[in-house]
């Protein structure tokens, strides 16, 4: 573990030791979770915490765009 | 080692890729996972901001520009009126199909860029030669 120093603004603290109260973890813990967050561990880059950042329960939903976007046909 | 070429993304690429439930998020997954140069479009960001917005709600479409934003190997090209003739002309000689705009633009701009591959599910994508990755892979 390597021990760093950061500044925060008085509002980002406070909202910070809110959310890890809230959670139940350390304020550093709530840290490290979102630096993971913003930067994927593994060397996977940054854009791959959207894969399968939803489940819409269809398989076919890729294929099925434009029902949604422009509305089906009657 | 030779130069990665361009691959282009459509919308169905987009989605497939965050939706964890599509038939093809393993595929997309890996693609997006170690990118060549991609190119899409601006009607295709609007185009998938659509689809989360009446599929979920805002917040999601605001994750999904997001997502686009993460991307950087992903150049989004701008669509103007020179790209709308060039897809009106297109929509007009394939005018049996039900191609979108944005699907049009697509095709033009594949042709235009000599792209050789088109990150898609949807067979529309594939009406004037270039090959789909689904079908590659």
């Amino acid at each position: 573990m390597i021990r760093t120093q950061i500044s925060l603004s008085e509002q980002e603290y406070e909202a910070a030791k809110l959310e890890a109260e809230r959670l139940g973890i350390s304020l550093a813990e709530l840290l490290r979770r979102s630096l993971r967050n913003m930067v994927p561990p593994g060397g996977e880059p940054p854009w791959m915490r959207f894969a399968a950042m939803l489940s819409s329960g269809n398989p076919h939903s890729s294929q099925q765009i434009d029902d949604v976007v422009y509305g089906r046909k009657d | 080692m030779a130069a990665r070429t361009e691959a282009y993304v459509d919308t169905a690429a987009l989605i497939a890729f965050a939706d964890g439930s599509d038939s093809h998020h393993a595929l997309f997954r890996r693609l997006f996972a170690q990118p060549p140069p991609l190119i899409t479009t601006t009607l295709v960001v609007a185009e998938g901001h659509g689809w989360f917005l009446r599929r979920f709600d805002p917040a999601r479409a605001l994750q999904f520009l997001a997502m686009v934003e993460a991307m950087r190997p992903l150049r989004v090209a701008a669509v103007g009126l020179r790209e709308q003739k060039a897809a009106t002309l297109l929509l007009r000689r394939f005018a049996d199909q039900a191609l979108t705009l944005a699907d049009a633009v697509g095709l033009h701009l594949m042709t235009a860029r000599r792209v050789t591959s088109c990150w898609s599910t949807d067979r529309h994508m594939g009406l004037t030669g270039v090959p789909l990755v689904i079908h590659q892979h």
